[in-house]
């Protein structure tokens, strides 16, 4: 049953029509070529797939493009021309942070969630916000020790 | 004293992946894409009597055995898997046929429809069936590989012995949980087989290819897509994967995904083998370990695979990083009705390392010695013999990076004050001490040969052609930091694409540890080579090939020798914290100190080590893999659980310089060498702060508590 | 392909369900697990499903004089910074997936699914919650307990939606919370437990205990809290190996892949005793 749900896309507005039970996660990839954003468990497990639903970070996997009509999305695709991702991605740079980069996207987008509500976050409190996001190559200290930086170089600014 | 090249840079890869622009095997969409899914089996051993399929729409297809142009036979050790079942099943989730079309809801329609009548066969499903071998998987005894060598003459030795100590050391199943699930694309094109997906040893891909096809070898091309996290897990599974889409392109003349989903990669693709160790020891009137016998059991499933190599290793690790004099060592890796057993990183290291240091710590336990002085009076020195007998030629700083490491961690003081807590909760701290042989076991560097090239692009880049991949471990920023230095030009100017086999040489898999050392050595000299003869010409290439060095002897025939041609070395101290309402164990904090020669980055080495650490120490804790009539109970990331942000301990790690003649600006192995430690330095940690011994990972609270009187 | 509902108001919303006997859809966290079937396919939901997830009536939060009302489809992450949130329910609000999850999952999802192992069934038993149950006919109120039947089952009809939770914030000297989990964050919970207890001079004057994860439904009895009520806090101890051997009949967890019934039992016993006796969880 085919419907038309309308939701704003990194800014624009788009018209879907489409099976509103679908994924968000795989309408993103599917038919947006938003290919940053990535399955990994497809069980909010692993945060791989994470986006900005109304500027809250939630797992794409786990929601059905029927239930956003309306809302604001944001991808990795549009946030990484903002000057809080440039400021992340050169924390992640000098802290060693990537490695096979699956887990990346997920894992900017979780400390851009912190940041933005928590400029000033202690150790516990950046742990408690990518544990969500699931890297399996890093041991996360070079992660968390990349959004302490970030935090310093962000200075407040989110 | 700091070597130059160590300091960090950026890795060149990161701002690509932080992005997400960098482009996953999922990722590529060509025009007139199918999509392919697996019929599995669904159960452990039968005869496949019928395959009853539904109608099937045009423009979709069933591919299976038949459509197999050359050999069913994933090319290995031994001939023995097939790439899609003949008569007989031998595991869960063993690949029946493919269901292929260009839409997936379809495919995934077609796919529940299919209806296999089997008839069951007895299962072998433990190692105990499989040494009762009353209905033999594998030759007529199971046995997929067994070895034997010895060390001195230890039989005198236990026959005289006043004291002798044994004991059983088990470890379980454990999964890489690499973040991107296995995924291939084949295509076929004016009679030209390509196949691009996440892997680590584009070669193998290629050599499975020629002998499934019988294509000649110019008409098979394998491209390495960006790959996210492998672990070993992408070592020898792509070639099965790459099978079916490569007999599915060739089919219906279009390319072919594969991409497994997250449940079905967990159920279907190899595990780090289930072991059982026995060890006995002889010890003399001074508390020293005067002969050790290991026997070594793994099991690794329903085809041989890399199996007998990882025994090697594991065999060869069997002693650890102690000076014993007599030495008997055997092994054998068991056929089972499960899911095939494989390369994950350590390769049979971390199973033996476990069982070594738990042993030693028995023994210093059941002796009344402090288990630190007991390991420490057994350390191996500079000259000293392997288990094989090979010669420990360069220097050894175990001693040294132990005392750093007991310093780092105020070990003896912490390990006098857990031993009397008595409240609810128990702190304790354990050591690990390990080593790890650099590249390939045995034969296996002199067998391949592999080669590195170097071409000059432009008076200033150039382009490194090798086999090896990135995969996270940081390739793409070591190999061209020593090429870039090498040549005195920015990193950035030297080119390194993603491995096409087309264009790159066999310089071997992106495995064991091999690809700094080995690889990383052969394009440091070829760069030597074009740097001197750099105004020969616009554009050349210089191509090097790996020689032993002349001091390694080996014989393969009796294992007698030198196993590895260099050896790394690590030391870890764990202290945890178990909470004796619930068991549950926290661990506070890791220190550790390796020898890896000289760090090519020390952010990247730091980047191996602590993830590495972590992987191990999930091992020993909370990632429980089990099977139910052959099949994992385990489906998914909520049940097979690896750490979290907030299960991750601090771990404050530290290198020593060592450098080895042979590597490249001194370096040595990194990449396996963090996660053979971290086990048994955990186990031995809980077992002290219990005052209960602990001889299985992973540790469970479950297992802590059943021993409990209320 | 499921037909799907996206009402613009809750009678709406209630008009669809007793016509469709559809499946509401709240935060999505539980349903889109329990129907997916991998990369690139629709979740195989078997029913047609309504998306309830934004209607103010639901997703508003309230304390008014110590009267607490949380609507079914607040996210968990809401109830978490809500400053009044008994603690308990905070921290089990806090341990239940991470924070993508808590933004998007609700407590009326987690209640509805009547899965043994839901998060918040513990504390919200110890708040003697009552939930508000609306269909077209009329609205009931009934008591916590009394909605769970069995594992996946409770009282709620196919024509009826949990539209709030309410409780009164509790006057107790002592709380404690505990998830026993698979690991340290983003875990499901092999057990939970939560617990108040109200100590006035030397006596215990009030006690809530209830497990989670350990039998079919959540476990919580007042004849065997009764038992410790108005007794001297000294004399506790005392009771205690009757009690637990009392529990031990209540609680049959099951034996699956996270943990088994020896370990959870053992440890539920363990965890009673330790919040009686110890003043801390």
């Amino acid at each position: 049953m085919s419907q038309t749900i309308q939701f704003n896309l990194n800014g624009k507005a788009v018209f879907l029509k489409t099976d509103p039970m679908r994924r968000l996660l795989d309408v993103l990839r599917d038919d947006f070529s938003e290919t940053g954003v990535k399955e990994g468990c497809g069980e909010g497990e692993c945060g791989a797939c994470s986006v900005f639903l109304n500027g809250k970070l939630v797992n794409s996997c786990l929601v059905a493009v029927g239930s956003i009509t309306g809302m604001n999305v944001e991808t990795i695709v549009h946030f990484q021309h903002t000057q809080a991702y440039r400021i992340i991605e050169q924390a992640f740079s000098d802290a060693g942070s990537v490695q096979c980069g699956f887990c990346t996207p997920g894992m900017v987008l979780a400390a851009y969630a912190l940041l933005k509500e928590n400029p000033d976050p202690d150790e516990t409190d950046i742990r408690e916000a990518i544990s969500g996001n699931l890297c399996r190559c890093t041991g996360y200290n070079m992660i968390v020790d990349g959004i302490k930086l970030a935090a310093k170089k962000g200075d407040g600014k989110w | 004293m700091k070597n130059s090249i160590s300091t960090p840079v950026d890795r060149l890869d990161g701002p690509e992946k932080a992005s997400g622009r960098a482009i996953y095997t999922d990722d590529i969409r060509p025009d007139g894409l199918l999509y392919a899914r697996t019929l599995r089996a669904d159960r452990p051993r039968a005869r496949i009597l019928h395959i009853r399929l539904p109608d099937i729409p045009v423009g979709y297809f069933i591919v299976d055995k038949n459509d197999v142009p050359g050999h069913n036979r994933i090319k290995m050790l031994e001939d023995d898997w097939p790439f899609f079942a003949e008569e007989v099943i031998n595991h869960v989730g063993e690949p029946i046929l493919l269901v292929v079309g260009p839409d997936r809801e379809k495919v995934n329609v077609i796919l529940h429809g299919i209806k296999v009548e089997y008839e069951d066969l007895p299962a072998v499903l433990s190692i105990k069936d499989a040494i009762a071998a009353k209905n033999p998987i594998f030759g007529d005894d199971n046995c997929f590989a067994s070895y034997q060598f010895q060390k001195g003459d230890p039989d005198p030795v236990f026959t005289d012995a006043k004291t002798i100590i044994k004991g059983e050391f088990k470890t379980g199943y454990h999964e890489q949980a690499y973040m991107e699930p296995q995924g291939v694309i084949g295509n076929y094109v004016n009679g030209k087989l390509t196949v691009t997906g996440s892997m680590q040893c584009p070669y193998y891909v290629k050599n499975a290819m020629v002998q499934l096809t019988g294509f000649p070898e110019n008409q098979v091309q394998i491209i390495q897509a960006t790959t996210g996290g492998a672990f070993g897990g992408k070592e020898e599974y792509p070639s099965l994967l790459a099978g079916h889409v490569a007999i599915a392109a060739i089919k219906t003349g279009k390319p072919v995904k594969l991409v497994l989903e997250r449940g079905e990669d967990l159920a279907v693709t190899t595990k780090r083998h289930p072991s059982i160790s026995r060890y006995r020891s002889a010890v003399d009137e001074n508390g020293r370990v005067i002969a050790m016998e290991a026997d070594i059991t793994l099991d690794g499933g329903a085809y041989a695979g890399l199996s007998a190599v990882v025994l090697q290793r594991a065999l060869f690790a069997a002693i650890g990083v102690y000076d014993i004099p007599n030495v008997t060592v055997r092994g054998r890796v068991l056929s089972t009705n499960q899911v095939p057993s494989g390369a994950f990183r350590g390769f049979g290291a971390p199973q033996a390392f476990f069982a070594v240091e738990m042993h030693m710590e028995q023994i210093a336990s059941e002796l009344g010695m402090n288990p630190l002085t007991f390991k420490e009076i057994h350390l191996v020195k500079q000259g000293d013999t392997t288990a094989t007998g090979g010669l420990l030629r360069d220097e050894i700083k175990i001693r040294e990076m132990l005392s750093r490491v007991l310093k780092m961690s105020d070990y003896r003081k912490k390990e006098g004050i857990f031993a009397s807590g008595n409240g609810r909760f128990r702190s304790g701290i354990g050591l690990g001490l390990y080593l790890h042989g650099c590249g390939f076991t045995g034969k296996g560097e002199d067998t391949i040969h592999g080669t590195a090239t170097i071409r000059k692009l432009t008076e200033d880049r150039a382009e490194i052609l090798v086999s090896n991949v990135e995969m996270g471990q940081g390739a793409q920023t070591t190999l061209r930091k020593i090429v870039a230095t090498t040549l005195g030009l920015p990193i950035q100017n030297i080119d390194y694409p993603n491995p096409d086999t087309d264009r790159v040489p066999d310089s071997g898999p992106t495995v064991a540890s091999r690809t700094v050392i080995i690889v990383g050595h052969l394009l440091e000299s070829a760069a030597k080579e074009l740097k001197a003869r750099w105004n020969e010409n616009e554009t050349f290439s210089v191509s090097k090939s790996y020689r032993h060095p002349s001091y390694i002897k080996w014989n393969q025939d009796t294992l007698q020798g030198d196993a590895y041609p260099a050896y790394s070395w690590g030391v870890v101290a764990v202290e945890v914290q178990v909470d004796t309402l619930t068991y549950e164990t926290t661990i506070k904090k890791v220190w550790t100190v390796h020898d890896v020669g000289v760090a090519i980055d020390e952010d990247i080495i730091r980047g191996q080590v602590e993830g590495g650490i972590l992987q191990g120490l999930g091992y020993a804790s909370i990632e429980v893999m089990d099977t139910a009539n052959g099949a994992y109970r385990q489906h998914n990331f909520t049940d097979y659980i690896i750490p979290t942000a907030v299960d991750a301990p601090v771990i404050e790690s530290e290198l020593v310089d060592n450098p080895y003649e042979y590597g490249p600006f001194g370096a040595k192995c990194a990449g396996e060498l963090p996660i053979a430690g971290a086990a048994p330095a955990y186990a031995a940690a809980v077992s002290r702060a219990l005052g209960i011994p602990v001889h299985e990972i992973p540790v469970k609270p479950e297992a802590l508590i059943k021993g409990l009187k209320e | 392909m499921v037909k799907s509902y996206h009402p613009e108001t809750l009678e709406e919303a209630l008009k669809i369900l007793v016509e469709t006997h559809c499946i509401p859809y709240a935060g999505g966290t539980d349903l889109m697990v329990r129907y997916r079937q991998g990369p690139g396919l629709v979740p195989n939901f078997d029913r047609p499903v309504m998306f309830i997830g934004h209607f103010p009536e639901l997703t508003a939060i309230s304390e008014k004089n110590g009267e607490f009302s949380i609507g079914a489809c607040v996210p968990y992450r809401d109830i978490i910074r809500h400053p009044h949130t008994p603690e308990i329910l905070r921290q089990a609000c806090s341990l239940i997936g991470a924070p993508a999850i808590q933004n998007l999952g609700t407590m009326g999802g987690n209640i509805c699914n009547a899965s043994p192992a839901g998060d918040t069934l513990p504390p919200l038993s110890v708040l003697d919650a009552t939930l508000t149950l609306r269909s077209v006919s009329g609205e009931r109120k009934v008591s916590f307990l009394s909605f769970f039947t069995g594992p996946g089952k409770s009282i709620l009809r196919d024509d009826e939606l949990l539209t709030c939770i309410h409780f009164r914030l509790p006057h107790f000297t002592v709380e404690g919370y505990r998830k026993v989990g698979t690991r340290k964050a983003n875990a499901l919970s092999k057990i939970a437990f939560a617990g108040f207890m109200l100590k006035e001079k030397d006596m215990l004057s009030d006690v809530r205990i209830a497990l989670g994860a350990v039998a079919p439904t959540i476990v919580r009895s007042r004849e065997l809290e009764n038992r410790l009520i108005g007794q001297p806090v000294a004399e506790l101890a005392e009771l205690m190996p009757d009690l637990l051997k009392s529990y031990g009949k209540l609680i049959q967890p099951i034996t699956d892949q996270r943990s088994d019934a020896n370990y959870r039992k053992t440890v539920s016993l363990r965890l009673i005793k330790n919040f009686v006796l110890k003043e801390e969880s």
